[in-house]
């Protein structure tokens, strides 16, 4: 992925200290331990939802580290068979890299980077067995398209873990806005009630069965034909299936090099800096979701760049990645009910003192 | 798209659609058994290398509905300037524009990219490229006709593999692959593109299997951990008997 310019001399000087007895990395971290990472959620007023996550700022002055800023914004789309627009919603995700977080790349290779990191956001995400049970709103005619929108403010390493997390916030921020199916009426059903300039009237649907039964209408098809929205727009209910979307673990893997006659094994890490991830190109994506009632599901699993694994390697490594994954889930869980209390209770409370 | 609009082409009408059929009275159900062949049959692979005179290796794969040819340039100077002391390995994938049940317009879209990054990542690892500085591997694919992204990306890493053998490239092993899919309680191996749509997952592995190395895995949708697993191994017990179809078609093409 990024490859800033790293010497042979300090490649292999990264994989010593990371292959050697105790452990050694730049930063005095483990092998297995994370830097800090801050998250909030509703940083953008105009989307349903949005997170804006640092991995590994810098204590003293709040500089550096892994910076994404993450928006899920919903639009509606016809359902018609023109367009892309399907019944049920659809969910299409994108990452976009800022050329300040990557200024020795040219810009096709920004490109190439942005859209790799998209298709495997989108791919993961917007899989069926993932998606969301109220992005539908007319049955054939309307629906919900959610947009994730992913900016990749700077990058100090393990970019994927920070895009799975700020995208797993920003949806479970997401609010629907709740919506009302609308139906037009001839006005001689029922005389009396309010009639339209037009000479036509609104009627809820379901709310006067006996008027709609005429003696000619026996077509079962769906008669709403518009929706209104019943709610303030910054109002709505909880995206569905929030409890899902999943975290990400990258398994950074160094390896002797192949031409050494060490018989050191294989280490993997995890929260690589960018200096260790140009030293040990391989990488091990593990995406797990954890539902409450069953097992775990693995969302997404990648080998990326060069080089090779067994198969009991592989074991061994989706092992050590679920326990590192229920650990972010839940320690993620924590952060984002305690930012809704934070932004609902809280600061109602607040409001409420003034 | 109309600013990429090539005029010297029929480009055909802005938006077409693929006529409807009749759905079948079959109807397949969660827990029926697979139609045509059993769970653990992948579809029968027909391999010619050599069929692109021009190119420096090539090899055309035919697996029931997906076909693939693929040419192999190369390992020529890199255009660009700067030294690198690795050689690079370029791959690009191209879908006829009538490989899809809807047309896909000739340009270069991303699904055409992930597809690519795919292959090169079942394959990068197993071209000794450190022998090549300064030089470049051109991989071009190109998809006639394609029965699901998972074929796709399988298939066409054998006929890249093969090609690059067919070059006379060093390798380190030819790279077989095979793809997976979890439906119900049962795996399926080479999934179509339907039974990808009612799969829960789906699983693509690349291995070279003269090494027991695995160079890539792509594995999307909901599984188990023990599924996942449980894929993998097939696939790399099938990609066993790929490799023995491979190594049977360079030796045959290698006898003209």
């Amino acid at each position: 992925m990024a490859s800033i310019s790293t010497s042979k001399a300090e490649i292999s000087y990264i994989r010593t200290g990371l292959l050697s007895n105790p452990p050694l990395r730049a930063d005095g971290r483990g092998l297995h331990d994370f830097r800090t990472i801050s998250l909030e959620t509703g940083v953008a007023p105009l989307a349903n939802g949005s997170a804006h996550l640092n991995i590994g700022k810098n204590p003293h002055d709040g500089g550096g580290g892994t910076e994404v800023l993450a928006a899920a914004k919903l639009e509606v789309e016809n359902v018609d068979g023109h367009g892309d627009g399907v019944n049920g919603g659809r969910i299409v995700c994108t990452v976009s890299c800022s050329p300040s977080a990557y200024p020795h790349l040219s810009a096709p290779a920004l490109d190439d980077l942005q859209q790799d990191m998209s298709t495997l956001l989108h791919q993961t995400l917007a899989h069926p067995s993932l998606h969301p049970p109220n992005l539908g709103i007319l049955a054939g005619k309307k629906s919900w398209l959610l947009n994730l929108d992913c900016v990749v403010l700077a990058d100090a390493g393990n970019t994927y873990d920070a895009l799975f997390m700020a995208a797993r916030a920003a949806l479970w921020d997401c609010k629907v806005p709740r919506t009302r199916a609308v139906e037009y009426k001839a006005s001689s059903a029922a005389p009396g009630a309010k009639v339209l300039a037009s000479g036509e009237m609104d009627v809820d649907v379901g709310r006067d069965i006996e008027a709609q039964q005429s003696g000619f209408d026996t077509r079962s098809i769906a008669r709403a034909v518009d929706f209104e929205l019943p709610d303030y727009w910054d109002e709505g209910e909880v995206l569905g299936g929030s409890d899902r979307w999943p975290v990400c673990v990258t398994l950074n893997i160094a390896a002797p090099p192949p031409s050494s006659s060490s018989t050191a094994p294989c280490v993997h890490y995890l929260d690589a800096l960018p200096q260790e991830e140009a030293a040990t190109p391989l990488r091990l994506l593990l995406v797990f979701s954890f539902p409450p009632s069953s097992s775990s599901n693995l969302q997404a699993m990648r080998i990326l760049g060069s080089g090779e694994l067994e198969s009991n390697q592989i074991r061994d490594f989706v092992a050590s990645g679920e326990q590192y994954g229920q650990k972010i889930w839940n320690a993620l869980n924590g952060k984002l009910k305690e930012e809704d209390v934070r932004r609902g209770q809280k600061a109602r409370d607040r409001f409420a003192r003034r | 798209m109309a600013f990429a609009l090539d005029r010297r082409r029929i480009n055909g009408p802005e938006d077409s659609f693929p006529p409807s059929f009749d759905l079948d009275a079959s109807q397949w159900k969660l827990g029926d058994p697979r139609k045509d062949r059993s769970p653990a049959d992948i579809r029968s692979i027909f391999l010619q290398p050599g069929l692109i005179s021009q190119a420096n290796g090539s090899a055309y794969i035919e697996t029931a509905k997906t076909k693939i040819a693929c040419a192999v340039y190369g390992p020529r100077q890199s255009k660009n300037t700067t030294y690198s002391e690795m050689g690079r390995l370029n791959v690009e994938v191209k879908f006829t524009p009538f490989s899809c049940v809807r047309r896909r317009a000739p340009m270069r879209d991303a699904e055409d990219r992930s597809i690519a990054v795919a292959i090169h990542q079942a394959l990068v690892s197993s071209v000794r490229l450190e022998l090549l500085p300064k030089s470049t591997i051109d991989i071009f694919i190109t998809i006639i006709e394609s029965d699901g992204l998972e074929g796709c990306v399988a298939s066409g890493s054998v006929a890249a593999s093969t090609a690059l053998a067919d070059a006379g490239i060093e390798l380190l092993g030819l790279v077989t692959s095979c793809a997976a899919s979890v439906v119900g309680k049962e795996i399926w191996l080479d999934p179509t593109e339907e039974e990808a749509r009612l799969a829960k997952g789906t699983v693509v592995v690349a291995c070279m299997p003269a090494l027991q190395k695995i160079t890539s895995i792509w594995q999307a949708g909901e599984t188990k951990v023990a599924e996942a697993l449980a894929c993998m191994d097939a696939c790399q017990e099938k990609c066993t008997e790929i490799h023995s179809v491979v190594a049977q078609a360079l030796l045959e093409s290698a006898k003209i």
